[in-house]
């Protein structure tokens, strides 16, 4: 398998911790070099972070008709109370989430047959898959919306979801693959001699040891459903069935935007993902998305 | 690489694992493992290749038969032949989204991985708490692009937004960074970057982990300098995976929708409009179902070449 998708960044090695107590001369000036690159990646990273400690600003700041004074939690009960946040909140985890387990439990198999069986088809199946997850998905919204109209699924956080585990399959199918060509066969053949039968050595030996994959791969399907944009502007029509993109997207519509209420809606739309990425870092990597690609 | 030697096959190994493996009986109980193995692997492939079928297969098709038919949303109509894609073809406008989706791109792709190598290369020297550094600089990439694109908004839309107040308070006139065209593609692009380049900087940072360090007391031994130690060997030893990440880049960029159309619409004047975002223009603005989906149509040609040509590439350095 490929050091892409298993090497985490944080557990690499280190320039020269010995050279450095072997070298203290040198030790010293490598001393000063690392502060002067403390003190850049400090101000490179204030300036890359600009954008979202803006929002987060705004979304405790007062509102315009306010009469708060400093940092107030009242825009975020304001747009839970005056707006449709919470259904829109309710409709994004409902559809991200089905989304999640679904493609996971697609993935996830046909993954293990990827990785296990060798024969023209299954290779033929692989490169289609790979094919697949590159085209642009506004090819397939058109005939899809279409399809949807006639069994009513526009409009519909079914739809929405049929579309999403769609267009996670692909990618995901490889990142479970990727992860399972790391697991040894001989794993496998122990529960074999066992009795076991193939499906029962999927599900009981290679899955059972596949939670980090299984985990990126839920990131990975987690993210794509929760930020998508594009299907929600096509097949989303009516203000309850909307998604939190959509529903953040709205506020645009009035003549002047009251950007507090629209801040305190980014920063709840924010919060899922970050708190995902805070938690599961360690299997977060983008190394899964690249890695899995790289390493077949 | 291991990945080859799982790639020996599940029917291979369980062949391996046959009590007593020799003569006639162990052939016999081969070939009855692996009718179930064969068995098992369909019933656990059919799930994605149904989805396979209905979400990618049968809209290909019909995105097929709507580029080359004139109607609507509603109605399929006439065939027409090649009369859509002629349009689109001929159409300045298609042109000139062609044009921008190119330097949208060259930058996005460019730029992402220059800044994003920076920051990989930086944050593998010791500083304290490069890990917590590492985490906030993936921020742009995990926060969602509506966010995102909400706070850039409020930072240049109007003369009064905060950076063209900035510029106006250092005497450098007001830019007018969403109104001017040219400043608006250059936004757009500068956007793309601060959104992509997490993605390089992760894909780089997991490709020099994995390099031996000794390499470089070496060379420095050896009297190499700075420079010529990252020519010589960080760059060639990221090479493979610098590779994958710009063709994925690249179909990440000509793919983008919500990065462009939530910014600036498209706009002003077509200004930042792509192909996808003239596609869906097309479409779901105009109507015109035949041309749009010719255009998204000539999109996925150029993006099946692409993928074919990394899948080829991916293959081969596997086998290596």
């Amino acid at each position: 398998m490929s050091a892409v998708l298993h090497a985490h960044p944080e557990s690499g090695p280190t320039l020269g911790i010995e050279a450095g107590k072997r070298r203290p001369v040198l030790s010293e000036a490598g001393q000063r070099g690392r502060w002067w690159r403390f003190a850049a990646i400090l101000i490179i990273t204030g300036i890359v972070l600009v954008p979202i400690m803006v929002t987060v600003l705004l979304a405790v700041t007062p509102g315009p008709n306010s009469t708060a004074t400093g940092l107030t939690l009242e825009n975020l009960s304001n747009v839970f109370s005056k707006t449709l946040a919470a259904t829109w909140l309710k409709n994004s985890l409902v559809t991200t989430l089905s989304t999640v387990v679904v493609s996971v439990a697609v993935a996830a198999p046909a993954g293990y047959v990827l990785s296990r069986g060798r024969s023209k088809a299954v290779s033929g199946y692989s490169l289609l898959l790979f094919v697949m997850q590159s085209l642009p998905i506004i090819t397939s919204v058109v005939p899809l919306f279409i399809l949807f109209a006639g069994m009513g699924l526009v409009d519909n956080l079914l739809g929405l979801t049929i579309i999403y585990v769609g267009s996670t399959m692909t990618v995901a199918t490889w990142m479970m693959a990727a992860y399972f060509d790391s697991i040894p066969i001989s794993l496998e053949e122990a529960s074999w001699i066992d009795g076991c039968s193939v499906f029962g050595s999927f599900t009981k030996v290679v899955l059972r040891n596949s939670l980090p994959g299984v985990l990126s791969t839920a990131i990975f399907a987690f993210l794509l459903a929760w930020n998508d944009y594009l299907v929600a502007i096509v097949f989303l029509r009516s203000n309850e069935i909307f998604t939190l993109p959509m529903g953040v997207q709205s506020f645009f519509q009035q003549n002047a935007t009251d950007w507090t209420s629209v801040m305190a809606l980014a920063v709840v739309m924010m919060l899922p993902p970050v708190i995902v990425f805070a938690t599961l870092n360690k299997y977060f990597s983008v190394g899964g998305i690249g890695g899995s690609l790289a390493g077949r | 690489m291991s990945s080859t030697t799982a790639q020996s096959g599940l029917s291979r190994a369980r062949r391996g694992v046959a009590p007593g493996g020799s003569g006639t009986g162990a052939g016999k109980r081969k070939s009855k493992l692996s009718a179930q193995t064969t068995r098992t692997f369909f019933w656990l492939l059919l799930p994605s290749v149904v989805l396979l079928v209905l979400i990618h297969g049968y809209p290909l098709i019909y995105a097929a038969v709507q580029a080359t038919h004139d109607g609507n949303l509603l109605q399929t109509g006439n065939f027409v032949g090649g009369e859509n894609f002629a349009t689109v073809l001929t159409s300045p406008a298609f042109w000139k989204a062609a044009q921008f989706t190119l330097w949208f791109t060259i930058v996005g792709v460019f730029g992402s991985w220059l800044v994003g190598l920076g920051l990989a290369l930086l944050l593998r020297t010791r500083i304290p708490g490069a890990g917590t550094f590492k985490v906030l600089l993936l921020l742009p990439w995990v926060v969602p692009i509506v966010v995102s694109s909400t706070a850039w908004n409020w930072l240049v839309a109007t003369p009064d937004s905060l950076i063209p107040s900035l510029f106006r308070n250092l005497g450098m006139g007001t830019p007018l960074f969403l109104a001017d065209p040219n400043l608006a593609s250059i936004t757009v692009m500068v956007f793309k970057v601060w959104v992509s380049f997490p993605f390089m900087m992760m894909m780089i940072s997991a490709a020099l982990a994995s390099v031996d360090t000794t390499v470089y007391e070496a060379a420095s031994m050896d009297g190499a300098s700075r420079w010529q130690q990252f020519t010589q060997i960080t760059l060639p030893l990221i090479a493979r995976s610098t590779y994958i990440s710009w063709i994925l880049m690249t179909i990440f960029c000509v793919n983008d929708f919500p990065t462009i159309y939530l910014l600036t619409g498209g706009g002003p004047v077509n200004a930042t409009t792509s192909l996808v975002v003239l596609a869906y223009r097309t479409v779901f603005q105009d109507f015109a179902t035949g041309p749009g989906v010719a255009i998204a149509f000539l999109m996925t040609m150029t993006l099946v070449v692409i993928s074919v040509i990394l899948y080829r590439q991916i293959r081969k350095s596997s086998v290596e």
